[in-house]
């Protein structure tokens, strides 16, 4: 597991007379330690030291009705005597009438707030006389002490490491504000009737990754250290050994919350029953009462997913990206130009409970939920993902069948995976535009110089997000490779790629890649090759038709379908007529319809294939178009005989970062930015042409 | 993108876009919007040609425009023929407010007999001619873009012309007033006090003002897609809350938008006395400005 | 000496949808068959006109064109070697629902059809399998035409962003 400590490891030299200045031998997990007693009466000591070092302390406090999570100075500020009752749909503060400072569970802020804020600007970029600069904004994270932080906020920090500082590209602002935070947990003793960390393995008992952990008696506290800062801090305010009975005491609480909140969601076989639950008539059902308001999502500790603005003046030549938090269940979240992959509210919820539930297992080796229940409280209609897991997928199967289930997911716990951590934020790096090509009325290919040796090192499927200032960036396939550049073929489609369209020579845009996963020539050593594509999809298939006929002899027959719409629409025209001319290969073009000069086919281009008699099982296949024709073509292919496995498509998603962090191009598990874009038929199973997914 | 369609000679500056900009039946609330872009105001003027806006400048067009805002719901057969000439002469044509994308407030005489109204409000009716219905601009024409709010939000506002300006698409989100409440913090009015709200079911872009009073989003920027009403309306009626009451939170500036519309009918309609049948003009019908 | 009708069941055995027809078929309609050359732009039917022949092409390319008056003849289909043009022919009323255009030098079998019919309604063992092979190919035709009129390569452009 990721902790604190470890990404500590790394840090610059702490300054002395911190609490970092203690922190010379490796992290322990706190269970080792002996526990400390800090009488109530003593507790602002604790802040008072967190503030001398310069801290933001951040704990409970009220607000508004609620108990959120804001800067607070000291006791004083902390909810006394407040305890929260809470329901599907309802939240209400109760007096205890107990002296108690941490006598409730959670409420509608988490810790992602000052983890992750709802708004970070992100880049600057400039264009003046068409030249474009970007950089990063300079990153500011505060230095926070977090007090009362619950089992399963902890479970929810080490969640979004994972998906901010242990993928392939990390989140620079997270990893800083993270790696500067203090983290005091507080062990739950007041379970809500939403909470069910129990099910989801995550709490209530705090068991490490915590600075200091407390347990709160009438009379002070249990203080447990968790790590060499938590030691410090220990030895700083002064805690002596807690007894026995104050120990036992502490224990008994946290017991009886446990045994308070019972296990509601038996989760041995979950992700599975999940995943071949997709075809479930519940979802149609959950929709009519579901108001995609995306207060779920949002509330939620774990739920990551953002978009990035733009802000410029009116002439576009000072612009900043920024992000802001996103959610699966807004409408514009997974459009693309002329469509949208998700526009039921239906698809959306299944969308979501699934990802959390079974997608995050294969993407990050655990459970997205922590069993905070904040989604079940602050949903405005008090839908309760407890009962509705046990609808859809429940241990007696609920009674749904799905006709091709989905392929599971391995829920087993894998480790955070190690690697050093970046601390270099993405940022767009510009090249020169030398040459312009209109290939059709609205395709343009951009020719790009660059002597930036990262930006030539990619391999043909791959892509680049293309930026202009103020303008948001498009994925676009690398059409071609060339020694100090690459080509870009961009049909305008919207607003950006309409934009690109418009550069002329001279002028420079930033691009931020090569990104995602390349088409696996390999795999295609030795055996015959079929490219099937239409429209623009001739443009990521066109790099590798050009190393295939450059290493001509590692293949065997290799043939060339591709179709468009009409004669005009064809891509590459001219180069098409000359690898027909080829008699190392065979190339077949098609369109939809055609005047009387066109001479050659007119019709679906897969009709060559279903008359075809050729054995389909010697052969790899390429495949790119829109998503129904790639379809169309994967049915005929396999009826030749070609395996699954062997069937390579490419897919389209909404993105908006390009490296795995942004969550708009989720497919299933699948992130096509990263997993992706291209991917096998056998790897897709039936995520591939199924609705809404 | 606007100058990518209005191609100039090689060498010549870019013609600025023709912007105009006007109004129906409203308050003028939202047309102030642009002038309330104190900062921005040089810039905006530099940046587009303002031919029409009588608000702000004697300098009178009757087109053509490139872009025009269009404010005001059409309430008169006057108003019905002048937007069709507007849209003729208008490349885009963008709604703004509550009155021009949804009907506004006075689109709640569209539940009542109109010819009553008229004449227990109007000394001398005889002078008033008026439509029955106060309908919004996508009834009459092809809308391009809308900018909803009562009135618009000047942020919004700025954005839209900033965005045609520079080429890119206009980032003004159709969804929940929700994101805007939990991306500043503010505690679900809603949820925390059983407080009516619209939110789930609003267009956002106002910035989530309301709720941070503590009180209940009324629906001001109207429905925004999938806005499902059956469930909150069901939702606020779970405790016995009278249909009425239900049916007077969306009877507002944004009433006749559709599923705020479907809302209030099958709640009974808007609340408030019921105007009597027959062509006596009663005292009784309601909002009699005599009183 | 081969027959000449030898030649042509030898080709028909070689086509697509010939190669589909069960061999006791094929002899069958072998009497009936004939070949037909084009010449590049050559009109092998007229839309409207009665459809004489059921056909295979065998080489070349066919164009099947409709006619649309502001936008000029319009091929919205090419027949390629193996597949048939003609299944009028034997589907009443009859008549060629579309122009029949040779687009490069095309050689065609051509199978009677008025003679064809009266076989296959006298003879239900030969109708079944010629019937089911002819709705298979019209059956891909139509699934490939449903595609081609999804016109997937069109970005629907409906916003002016």
């Amino acid at each position: 597991m990721v902790t604190r400590d470890a990404l500590m490891a790394g840090a610059r030299e702490p300054e002395a007379g911190t609490p970092k200045a203690a922190a010379t031998s490796p992290a322990t997990h706190g269970s080792d330690d002996p526990a400390g007693f800090l009488p109530r009466d003593d507790f602002d000591r604790l802040f008072d030291l967190l503030r001398a070092d310069g801290r933001t302390v951040v704990g409970p406090t009220l607000a508004d009705g609620a108990i959120v999570y804001a800067e607070i100075a000291g006791t004083a500020d902390l909810p006394d005597g407040q305890s929260d009752r809470q329901s599907p749909g309802a939240y209400r503060l109760e007096p205890t009438g107990r002296a108690r400072l941490f006598d409730f569970a959670v409420g509608p802020s988490s810790w992602k707030r000052y983890t992750f804020p709802p708004r970070l600007p992100l880049t600057r970029g400039r264009r003046v006389d068409g030249q474009v600069t970007f950089r990063a904004i300079e990153l500011d994270p505060p230095r926070l002490a977090f007090v009362g932080v619950r089992a399963c906020d902890i479970a929810a920090l080490l969640v979004q490491d994972r998906a901010f500082s242990r993928g392939p590209v990390p989140d620079a602002d997270y990893v800083a504000r993270r790696e500067a935070a203090v983290v005091v947990a507080v062990e739950c003793v007041s379970p809500s009737d939403t909470c069910f960390c129990t099910s989801m393995g995550t709490g209530p008992e705090v068991t490490g990754s915590f600075d200091l952990a407390l347990t709160e008696l009438d009379e002070g506290f249990v203080v447990r250290p968790g790590s060499d800062v938590g030691r410090y801090l220990a030895y700083r305010i002064g805690t002596r050994p807690a007894t026995a009975d104050e120990i036992a005491r502490a224990r008994r609480d946290v017991a009886g919350a446990r045994a308070r909140m019972g296990d509601p969601i038996p989760t041995a076989g979950l992700p599975e029953r999940l995943l071949a639950a997709a075809d479930s008539p519940h979802w149609a059902e959950v929709a009519e009462r579901c108001l995609a308001c995306t207060n779920c999502t949002l509330v939620c500790p774990t739920c990551f997913c953002t978009s990035v603005t733009q802000s410029s003046d009116l002439a576009g030549s000072e612009a900043i990206a920024g992000r802001v938090w996103d959610s699966c269940f807004t409408l514009g979240f997974a459009r693309v130009a002329g469509g949208n992959f998700r526009p039921r509210v239906q698809d959306r919820y299944r969308q979501w409970l699934t990802h959390k539930f079974a997608g995050w297992w294969e993407q990050f080796g655990t459970s997205g939920c922590v069993g905070c229940g904040r989604c079940i409280t602050w949903c405005p209609v008090g839908i309760d993902v407890r009962a509705e897991l046990m609808v859809v997928a429940g241990p007696d199967g609920g009674g749904i069948e799905t006709v091709e289930p989905l392929a599971p997911v391995n829920p087993t716990p894998r480790p955070a995976e190690s690697r050093p951590i970046s601390r270099v934020p993405i940022i767009s790096r510009t090249v020169l535009v030398s040459h312009v090509r209109h290939e059709t009325p609205d395709v343009v290919t951009l020719h790009l110089q660059t002597e930036d040796a990262s930006l030539l090192t990619g391999r043909p499927g791959q892509f680049v997000m293309a930026a202009l200032p103020g303008i948001s960036a498009p994925p676009i396939s690398i059409s071609r490779f060339h020694h100090d550049g690459f080509e870009l073929t961009i049909r305008a489609a919207g607003a950006a790629t309409r934009a690109l369209c418009s550069l002329r020579p001279g002028e420079t845009i930033g691009v931020t890649g090569p990104l995602g996963r390349g088409w696996p020539l390999e795999a295609a050593y030795g055996r015959d090759v079929i490219v099937v594509t239409g429209g623009i999809g001739l443009a990521p298939l066109r790099p590798l038709l050009d190393v295939v006929l450059r290493e001509r002899e590692r293949f065997g027959a290799v043939r060339l379908l591709y179709g468009a719409r009409t004669p005009s629409d064809r891509l590459f025209a001219d180069e098409l007529s000359e690898l027909a001319g080829r008699d190392d290969l065979e190339v077949h073009s098609s369109v939809d319809r055609a005047g009387p000069e066109w001479l050659g086919r007119v019709g679906v281009v897969t009709t060559l294939l279903e008359q075809a008699s050729w054995d389909g099982s010697r052969a790899v296949a390429f495949v790119c178009g829109p998503e129904r024709m790639m379809e169309a073509t994967a049915d005929v292919l396999g009826d030749l005989g070609v395996a699954r496995d062997r069937i390579w498509v490419t897919m389209e998603r909404h993105m908006a970062c390009g490296v795995g962090l942004c969550g708009h191009c989720q497919l299933g598990p699948s992130f096509v930015c990263r997993d992706g874009p291209v991917f096998s038929l056998g790897e897709l199973g039936r995520a591939f042409g199924r609705e809404g997914w | 993108m606007l100058a990518t369609r209005t191609p100039t000679p090689r060498g010549a500056a870019p013609r600025r876009p023709r912007l105009g900009v006007v109004k129906f039946a409203s308050c003028d609330g939202c047309q102030l919007t642009l002038l309330d872009l104190e900062d921005q105001l040089l810039d905006l003027v530099a940046a587009f040609d303002l031919v029409e806006f009588a608000e702000a400048s004697s300098h009178r067009s009757s087109g053509p425009f490139d872009i025009v805002l269009v404010e005001g719901s059409i309430s008169t057969p006057e108003q019905a023929e002048e937007i069709i000439r507007i849209r003729s002469q208008a490349t885009l044509l963008v709604v703004i407010g509550a009155c021009a994308t949804a009907g506004g407030i006075q689109a709640l005489r569209n539940w009542r007999d109109h010819e009553i109204v008229r004449r227990a409000v109007y000394a001398d009716p005889a002078y008033v001619d008026a439509l029955a219905t106060s309908t919004p601009i996508s009834d009459h024409v092809t809308v391009d873009a809308e900018l909803r709010g009562c009135p618009i939000d000047p942020q919004q506002l700025l954005e839209l012309l900033t965005a045609l300006a520079v080429g890119r698409r206009p980032q003004i989100p159709n969804e929940a007033v929700c994101l805007e409440c939990k991306r500043q913090g503010t505690v679900c009015v809603l949820v925390a006090r059983n407080e009516p709200c619209l939110g789930p079911v609003t267009h956002t872009g106002c910035g989530a003002i309301c709720p941070a009073f503590a009180r209940g989003c009324y629906g001001c920027f109207g429905p925004r897609e999938a806005a499902n009403t059956g469930s909150l309306v069901a939702w606020f009626g779970r405790d016995g809350r009278p249909a009425t009451e239900t049916a007077a939170l969306f009877s507002g500036f944004t009433a006749y938008a559709r599923p705020f519309r479907s809302a209030i009918d099958d709640l009974g309609g808007p609340p408030g006395p019921a105007a009597p049948a027959g062509d006596t003009p009663s005292q009784e019908v309601g909002g009699d400005a005599r009183r | 000496m081969r027959a000449r009708s030898d030649d042509a069941l030898d080709a028909l055995a070689g086509t697509w949808f010939g190669s589909r027809l069960p061999a006791h078929a094929r002899s069958r309609l072998a009497p009936y068959l004939r070949v037909a050359s084009y010449d590049a732009g050559a009109e092998i039917l007229r839309e409207g006109e009665p459809t004489r022949d059921l056909s295979i092409v065998r080489g070349g390319r066919v164009a099947i064109r409709l006619r649309v008056p502001e936008r000029g003849p319009t091929t919205i289909l090419t027949v390629e070697p193996g597949d048939i043009i003609g299944w009028s022919a034997i589907v009443p009323p009859h008549r060629a629902t579309s122009t029949v255009v040779a687009l490069l030098p095309s050689e065609l079998l051509l199978i009677d059809g008025e003679a064809l019919r009266a076989e296959l309604a006298a003879d239900p063992e030969l109708a079944a399998p010629v019937y089911l092979s002819l709705l298979e190919a019209l059956a891909h035709r139509l699934t490939g035409t449903r595609l081609q009129l999804l016109d997937l390569f069109t970005v629907p452009g409906a916003e002016p962003w």
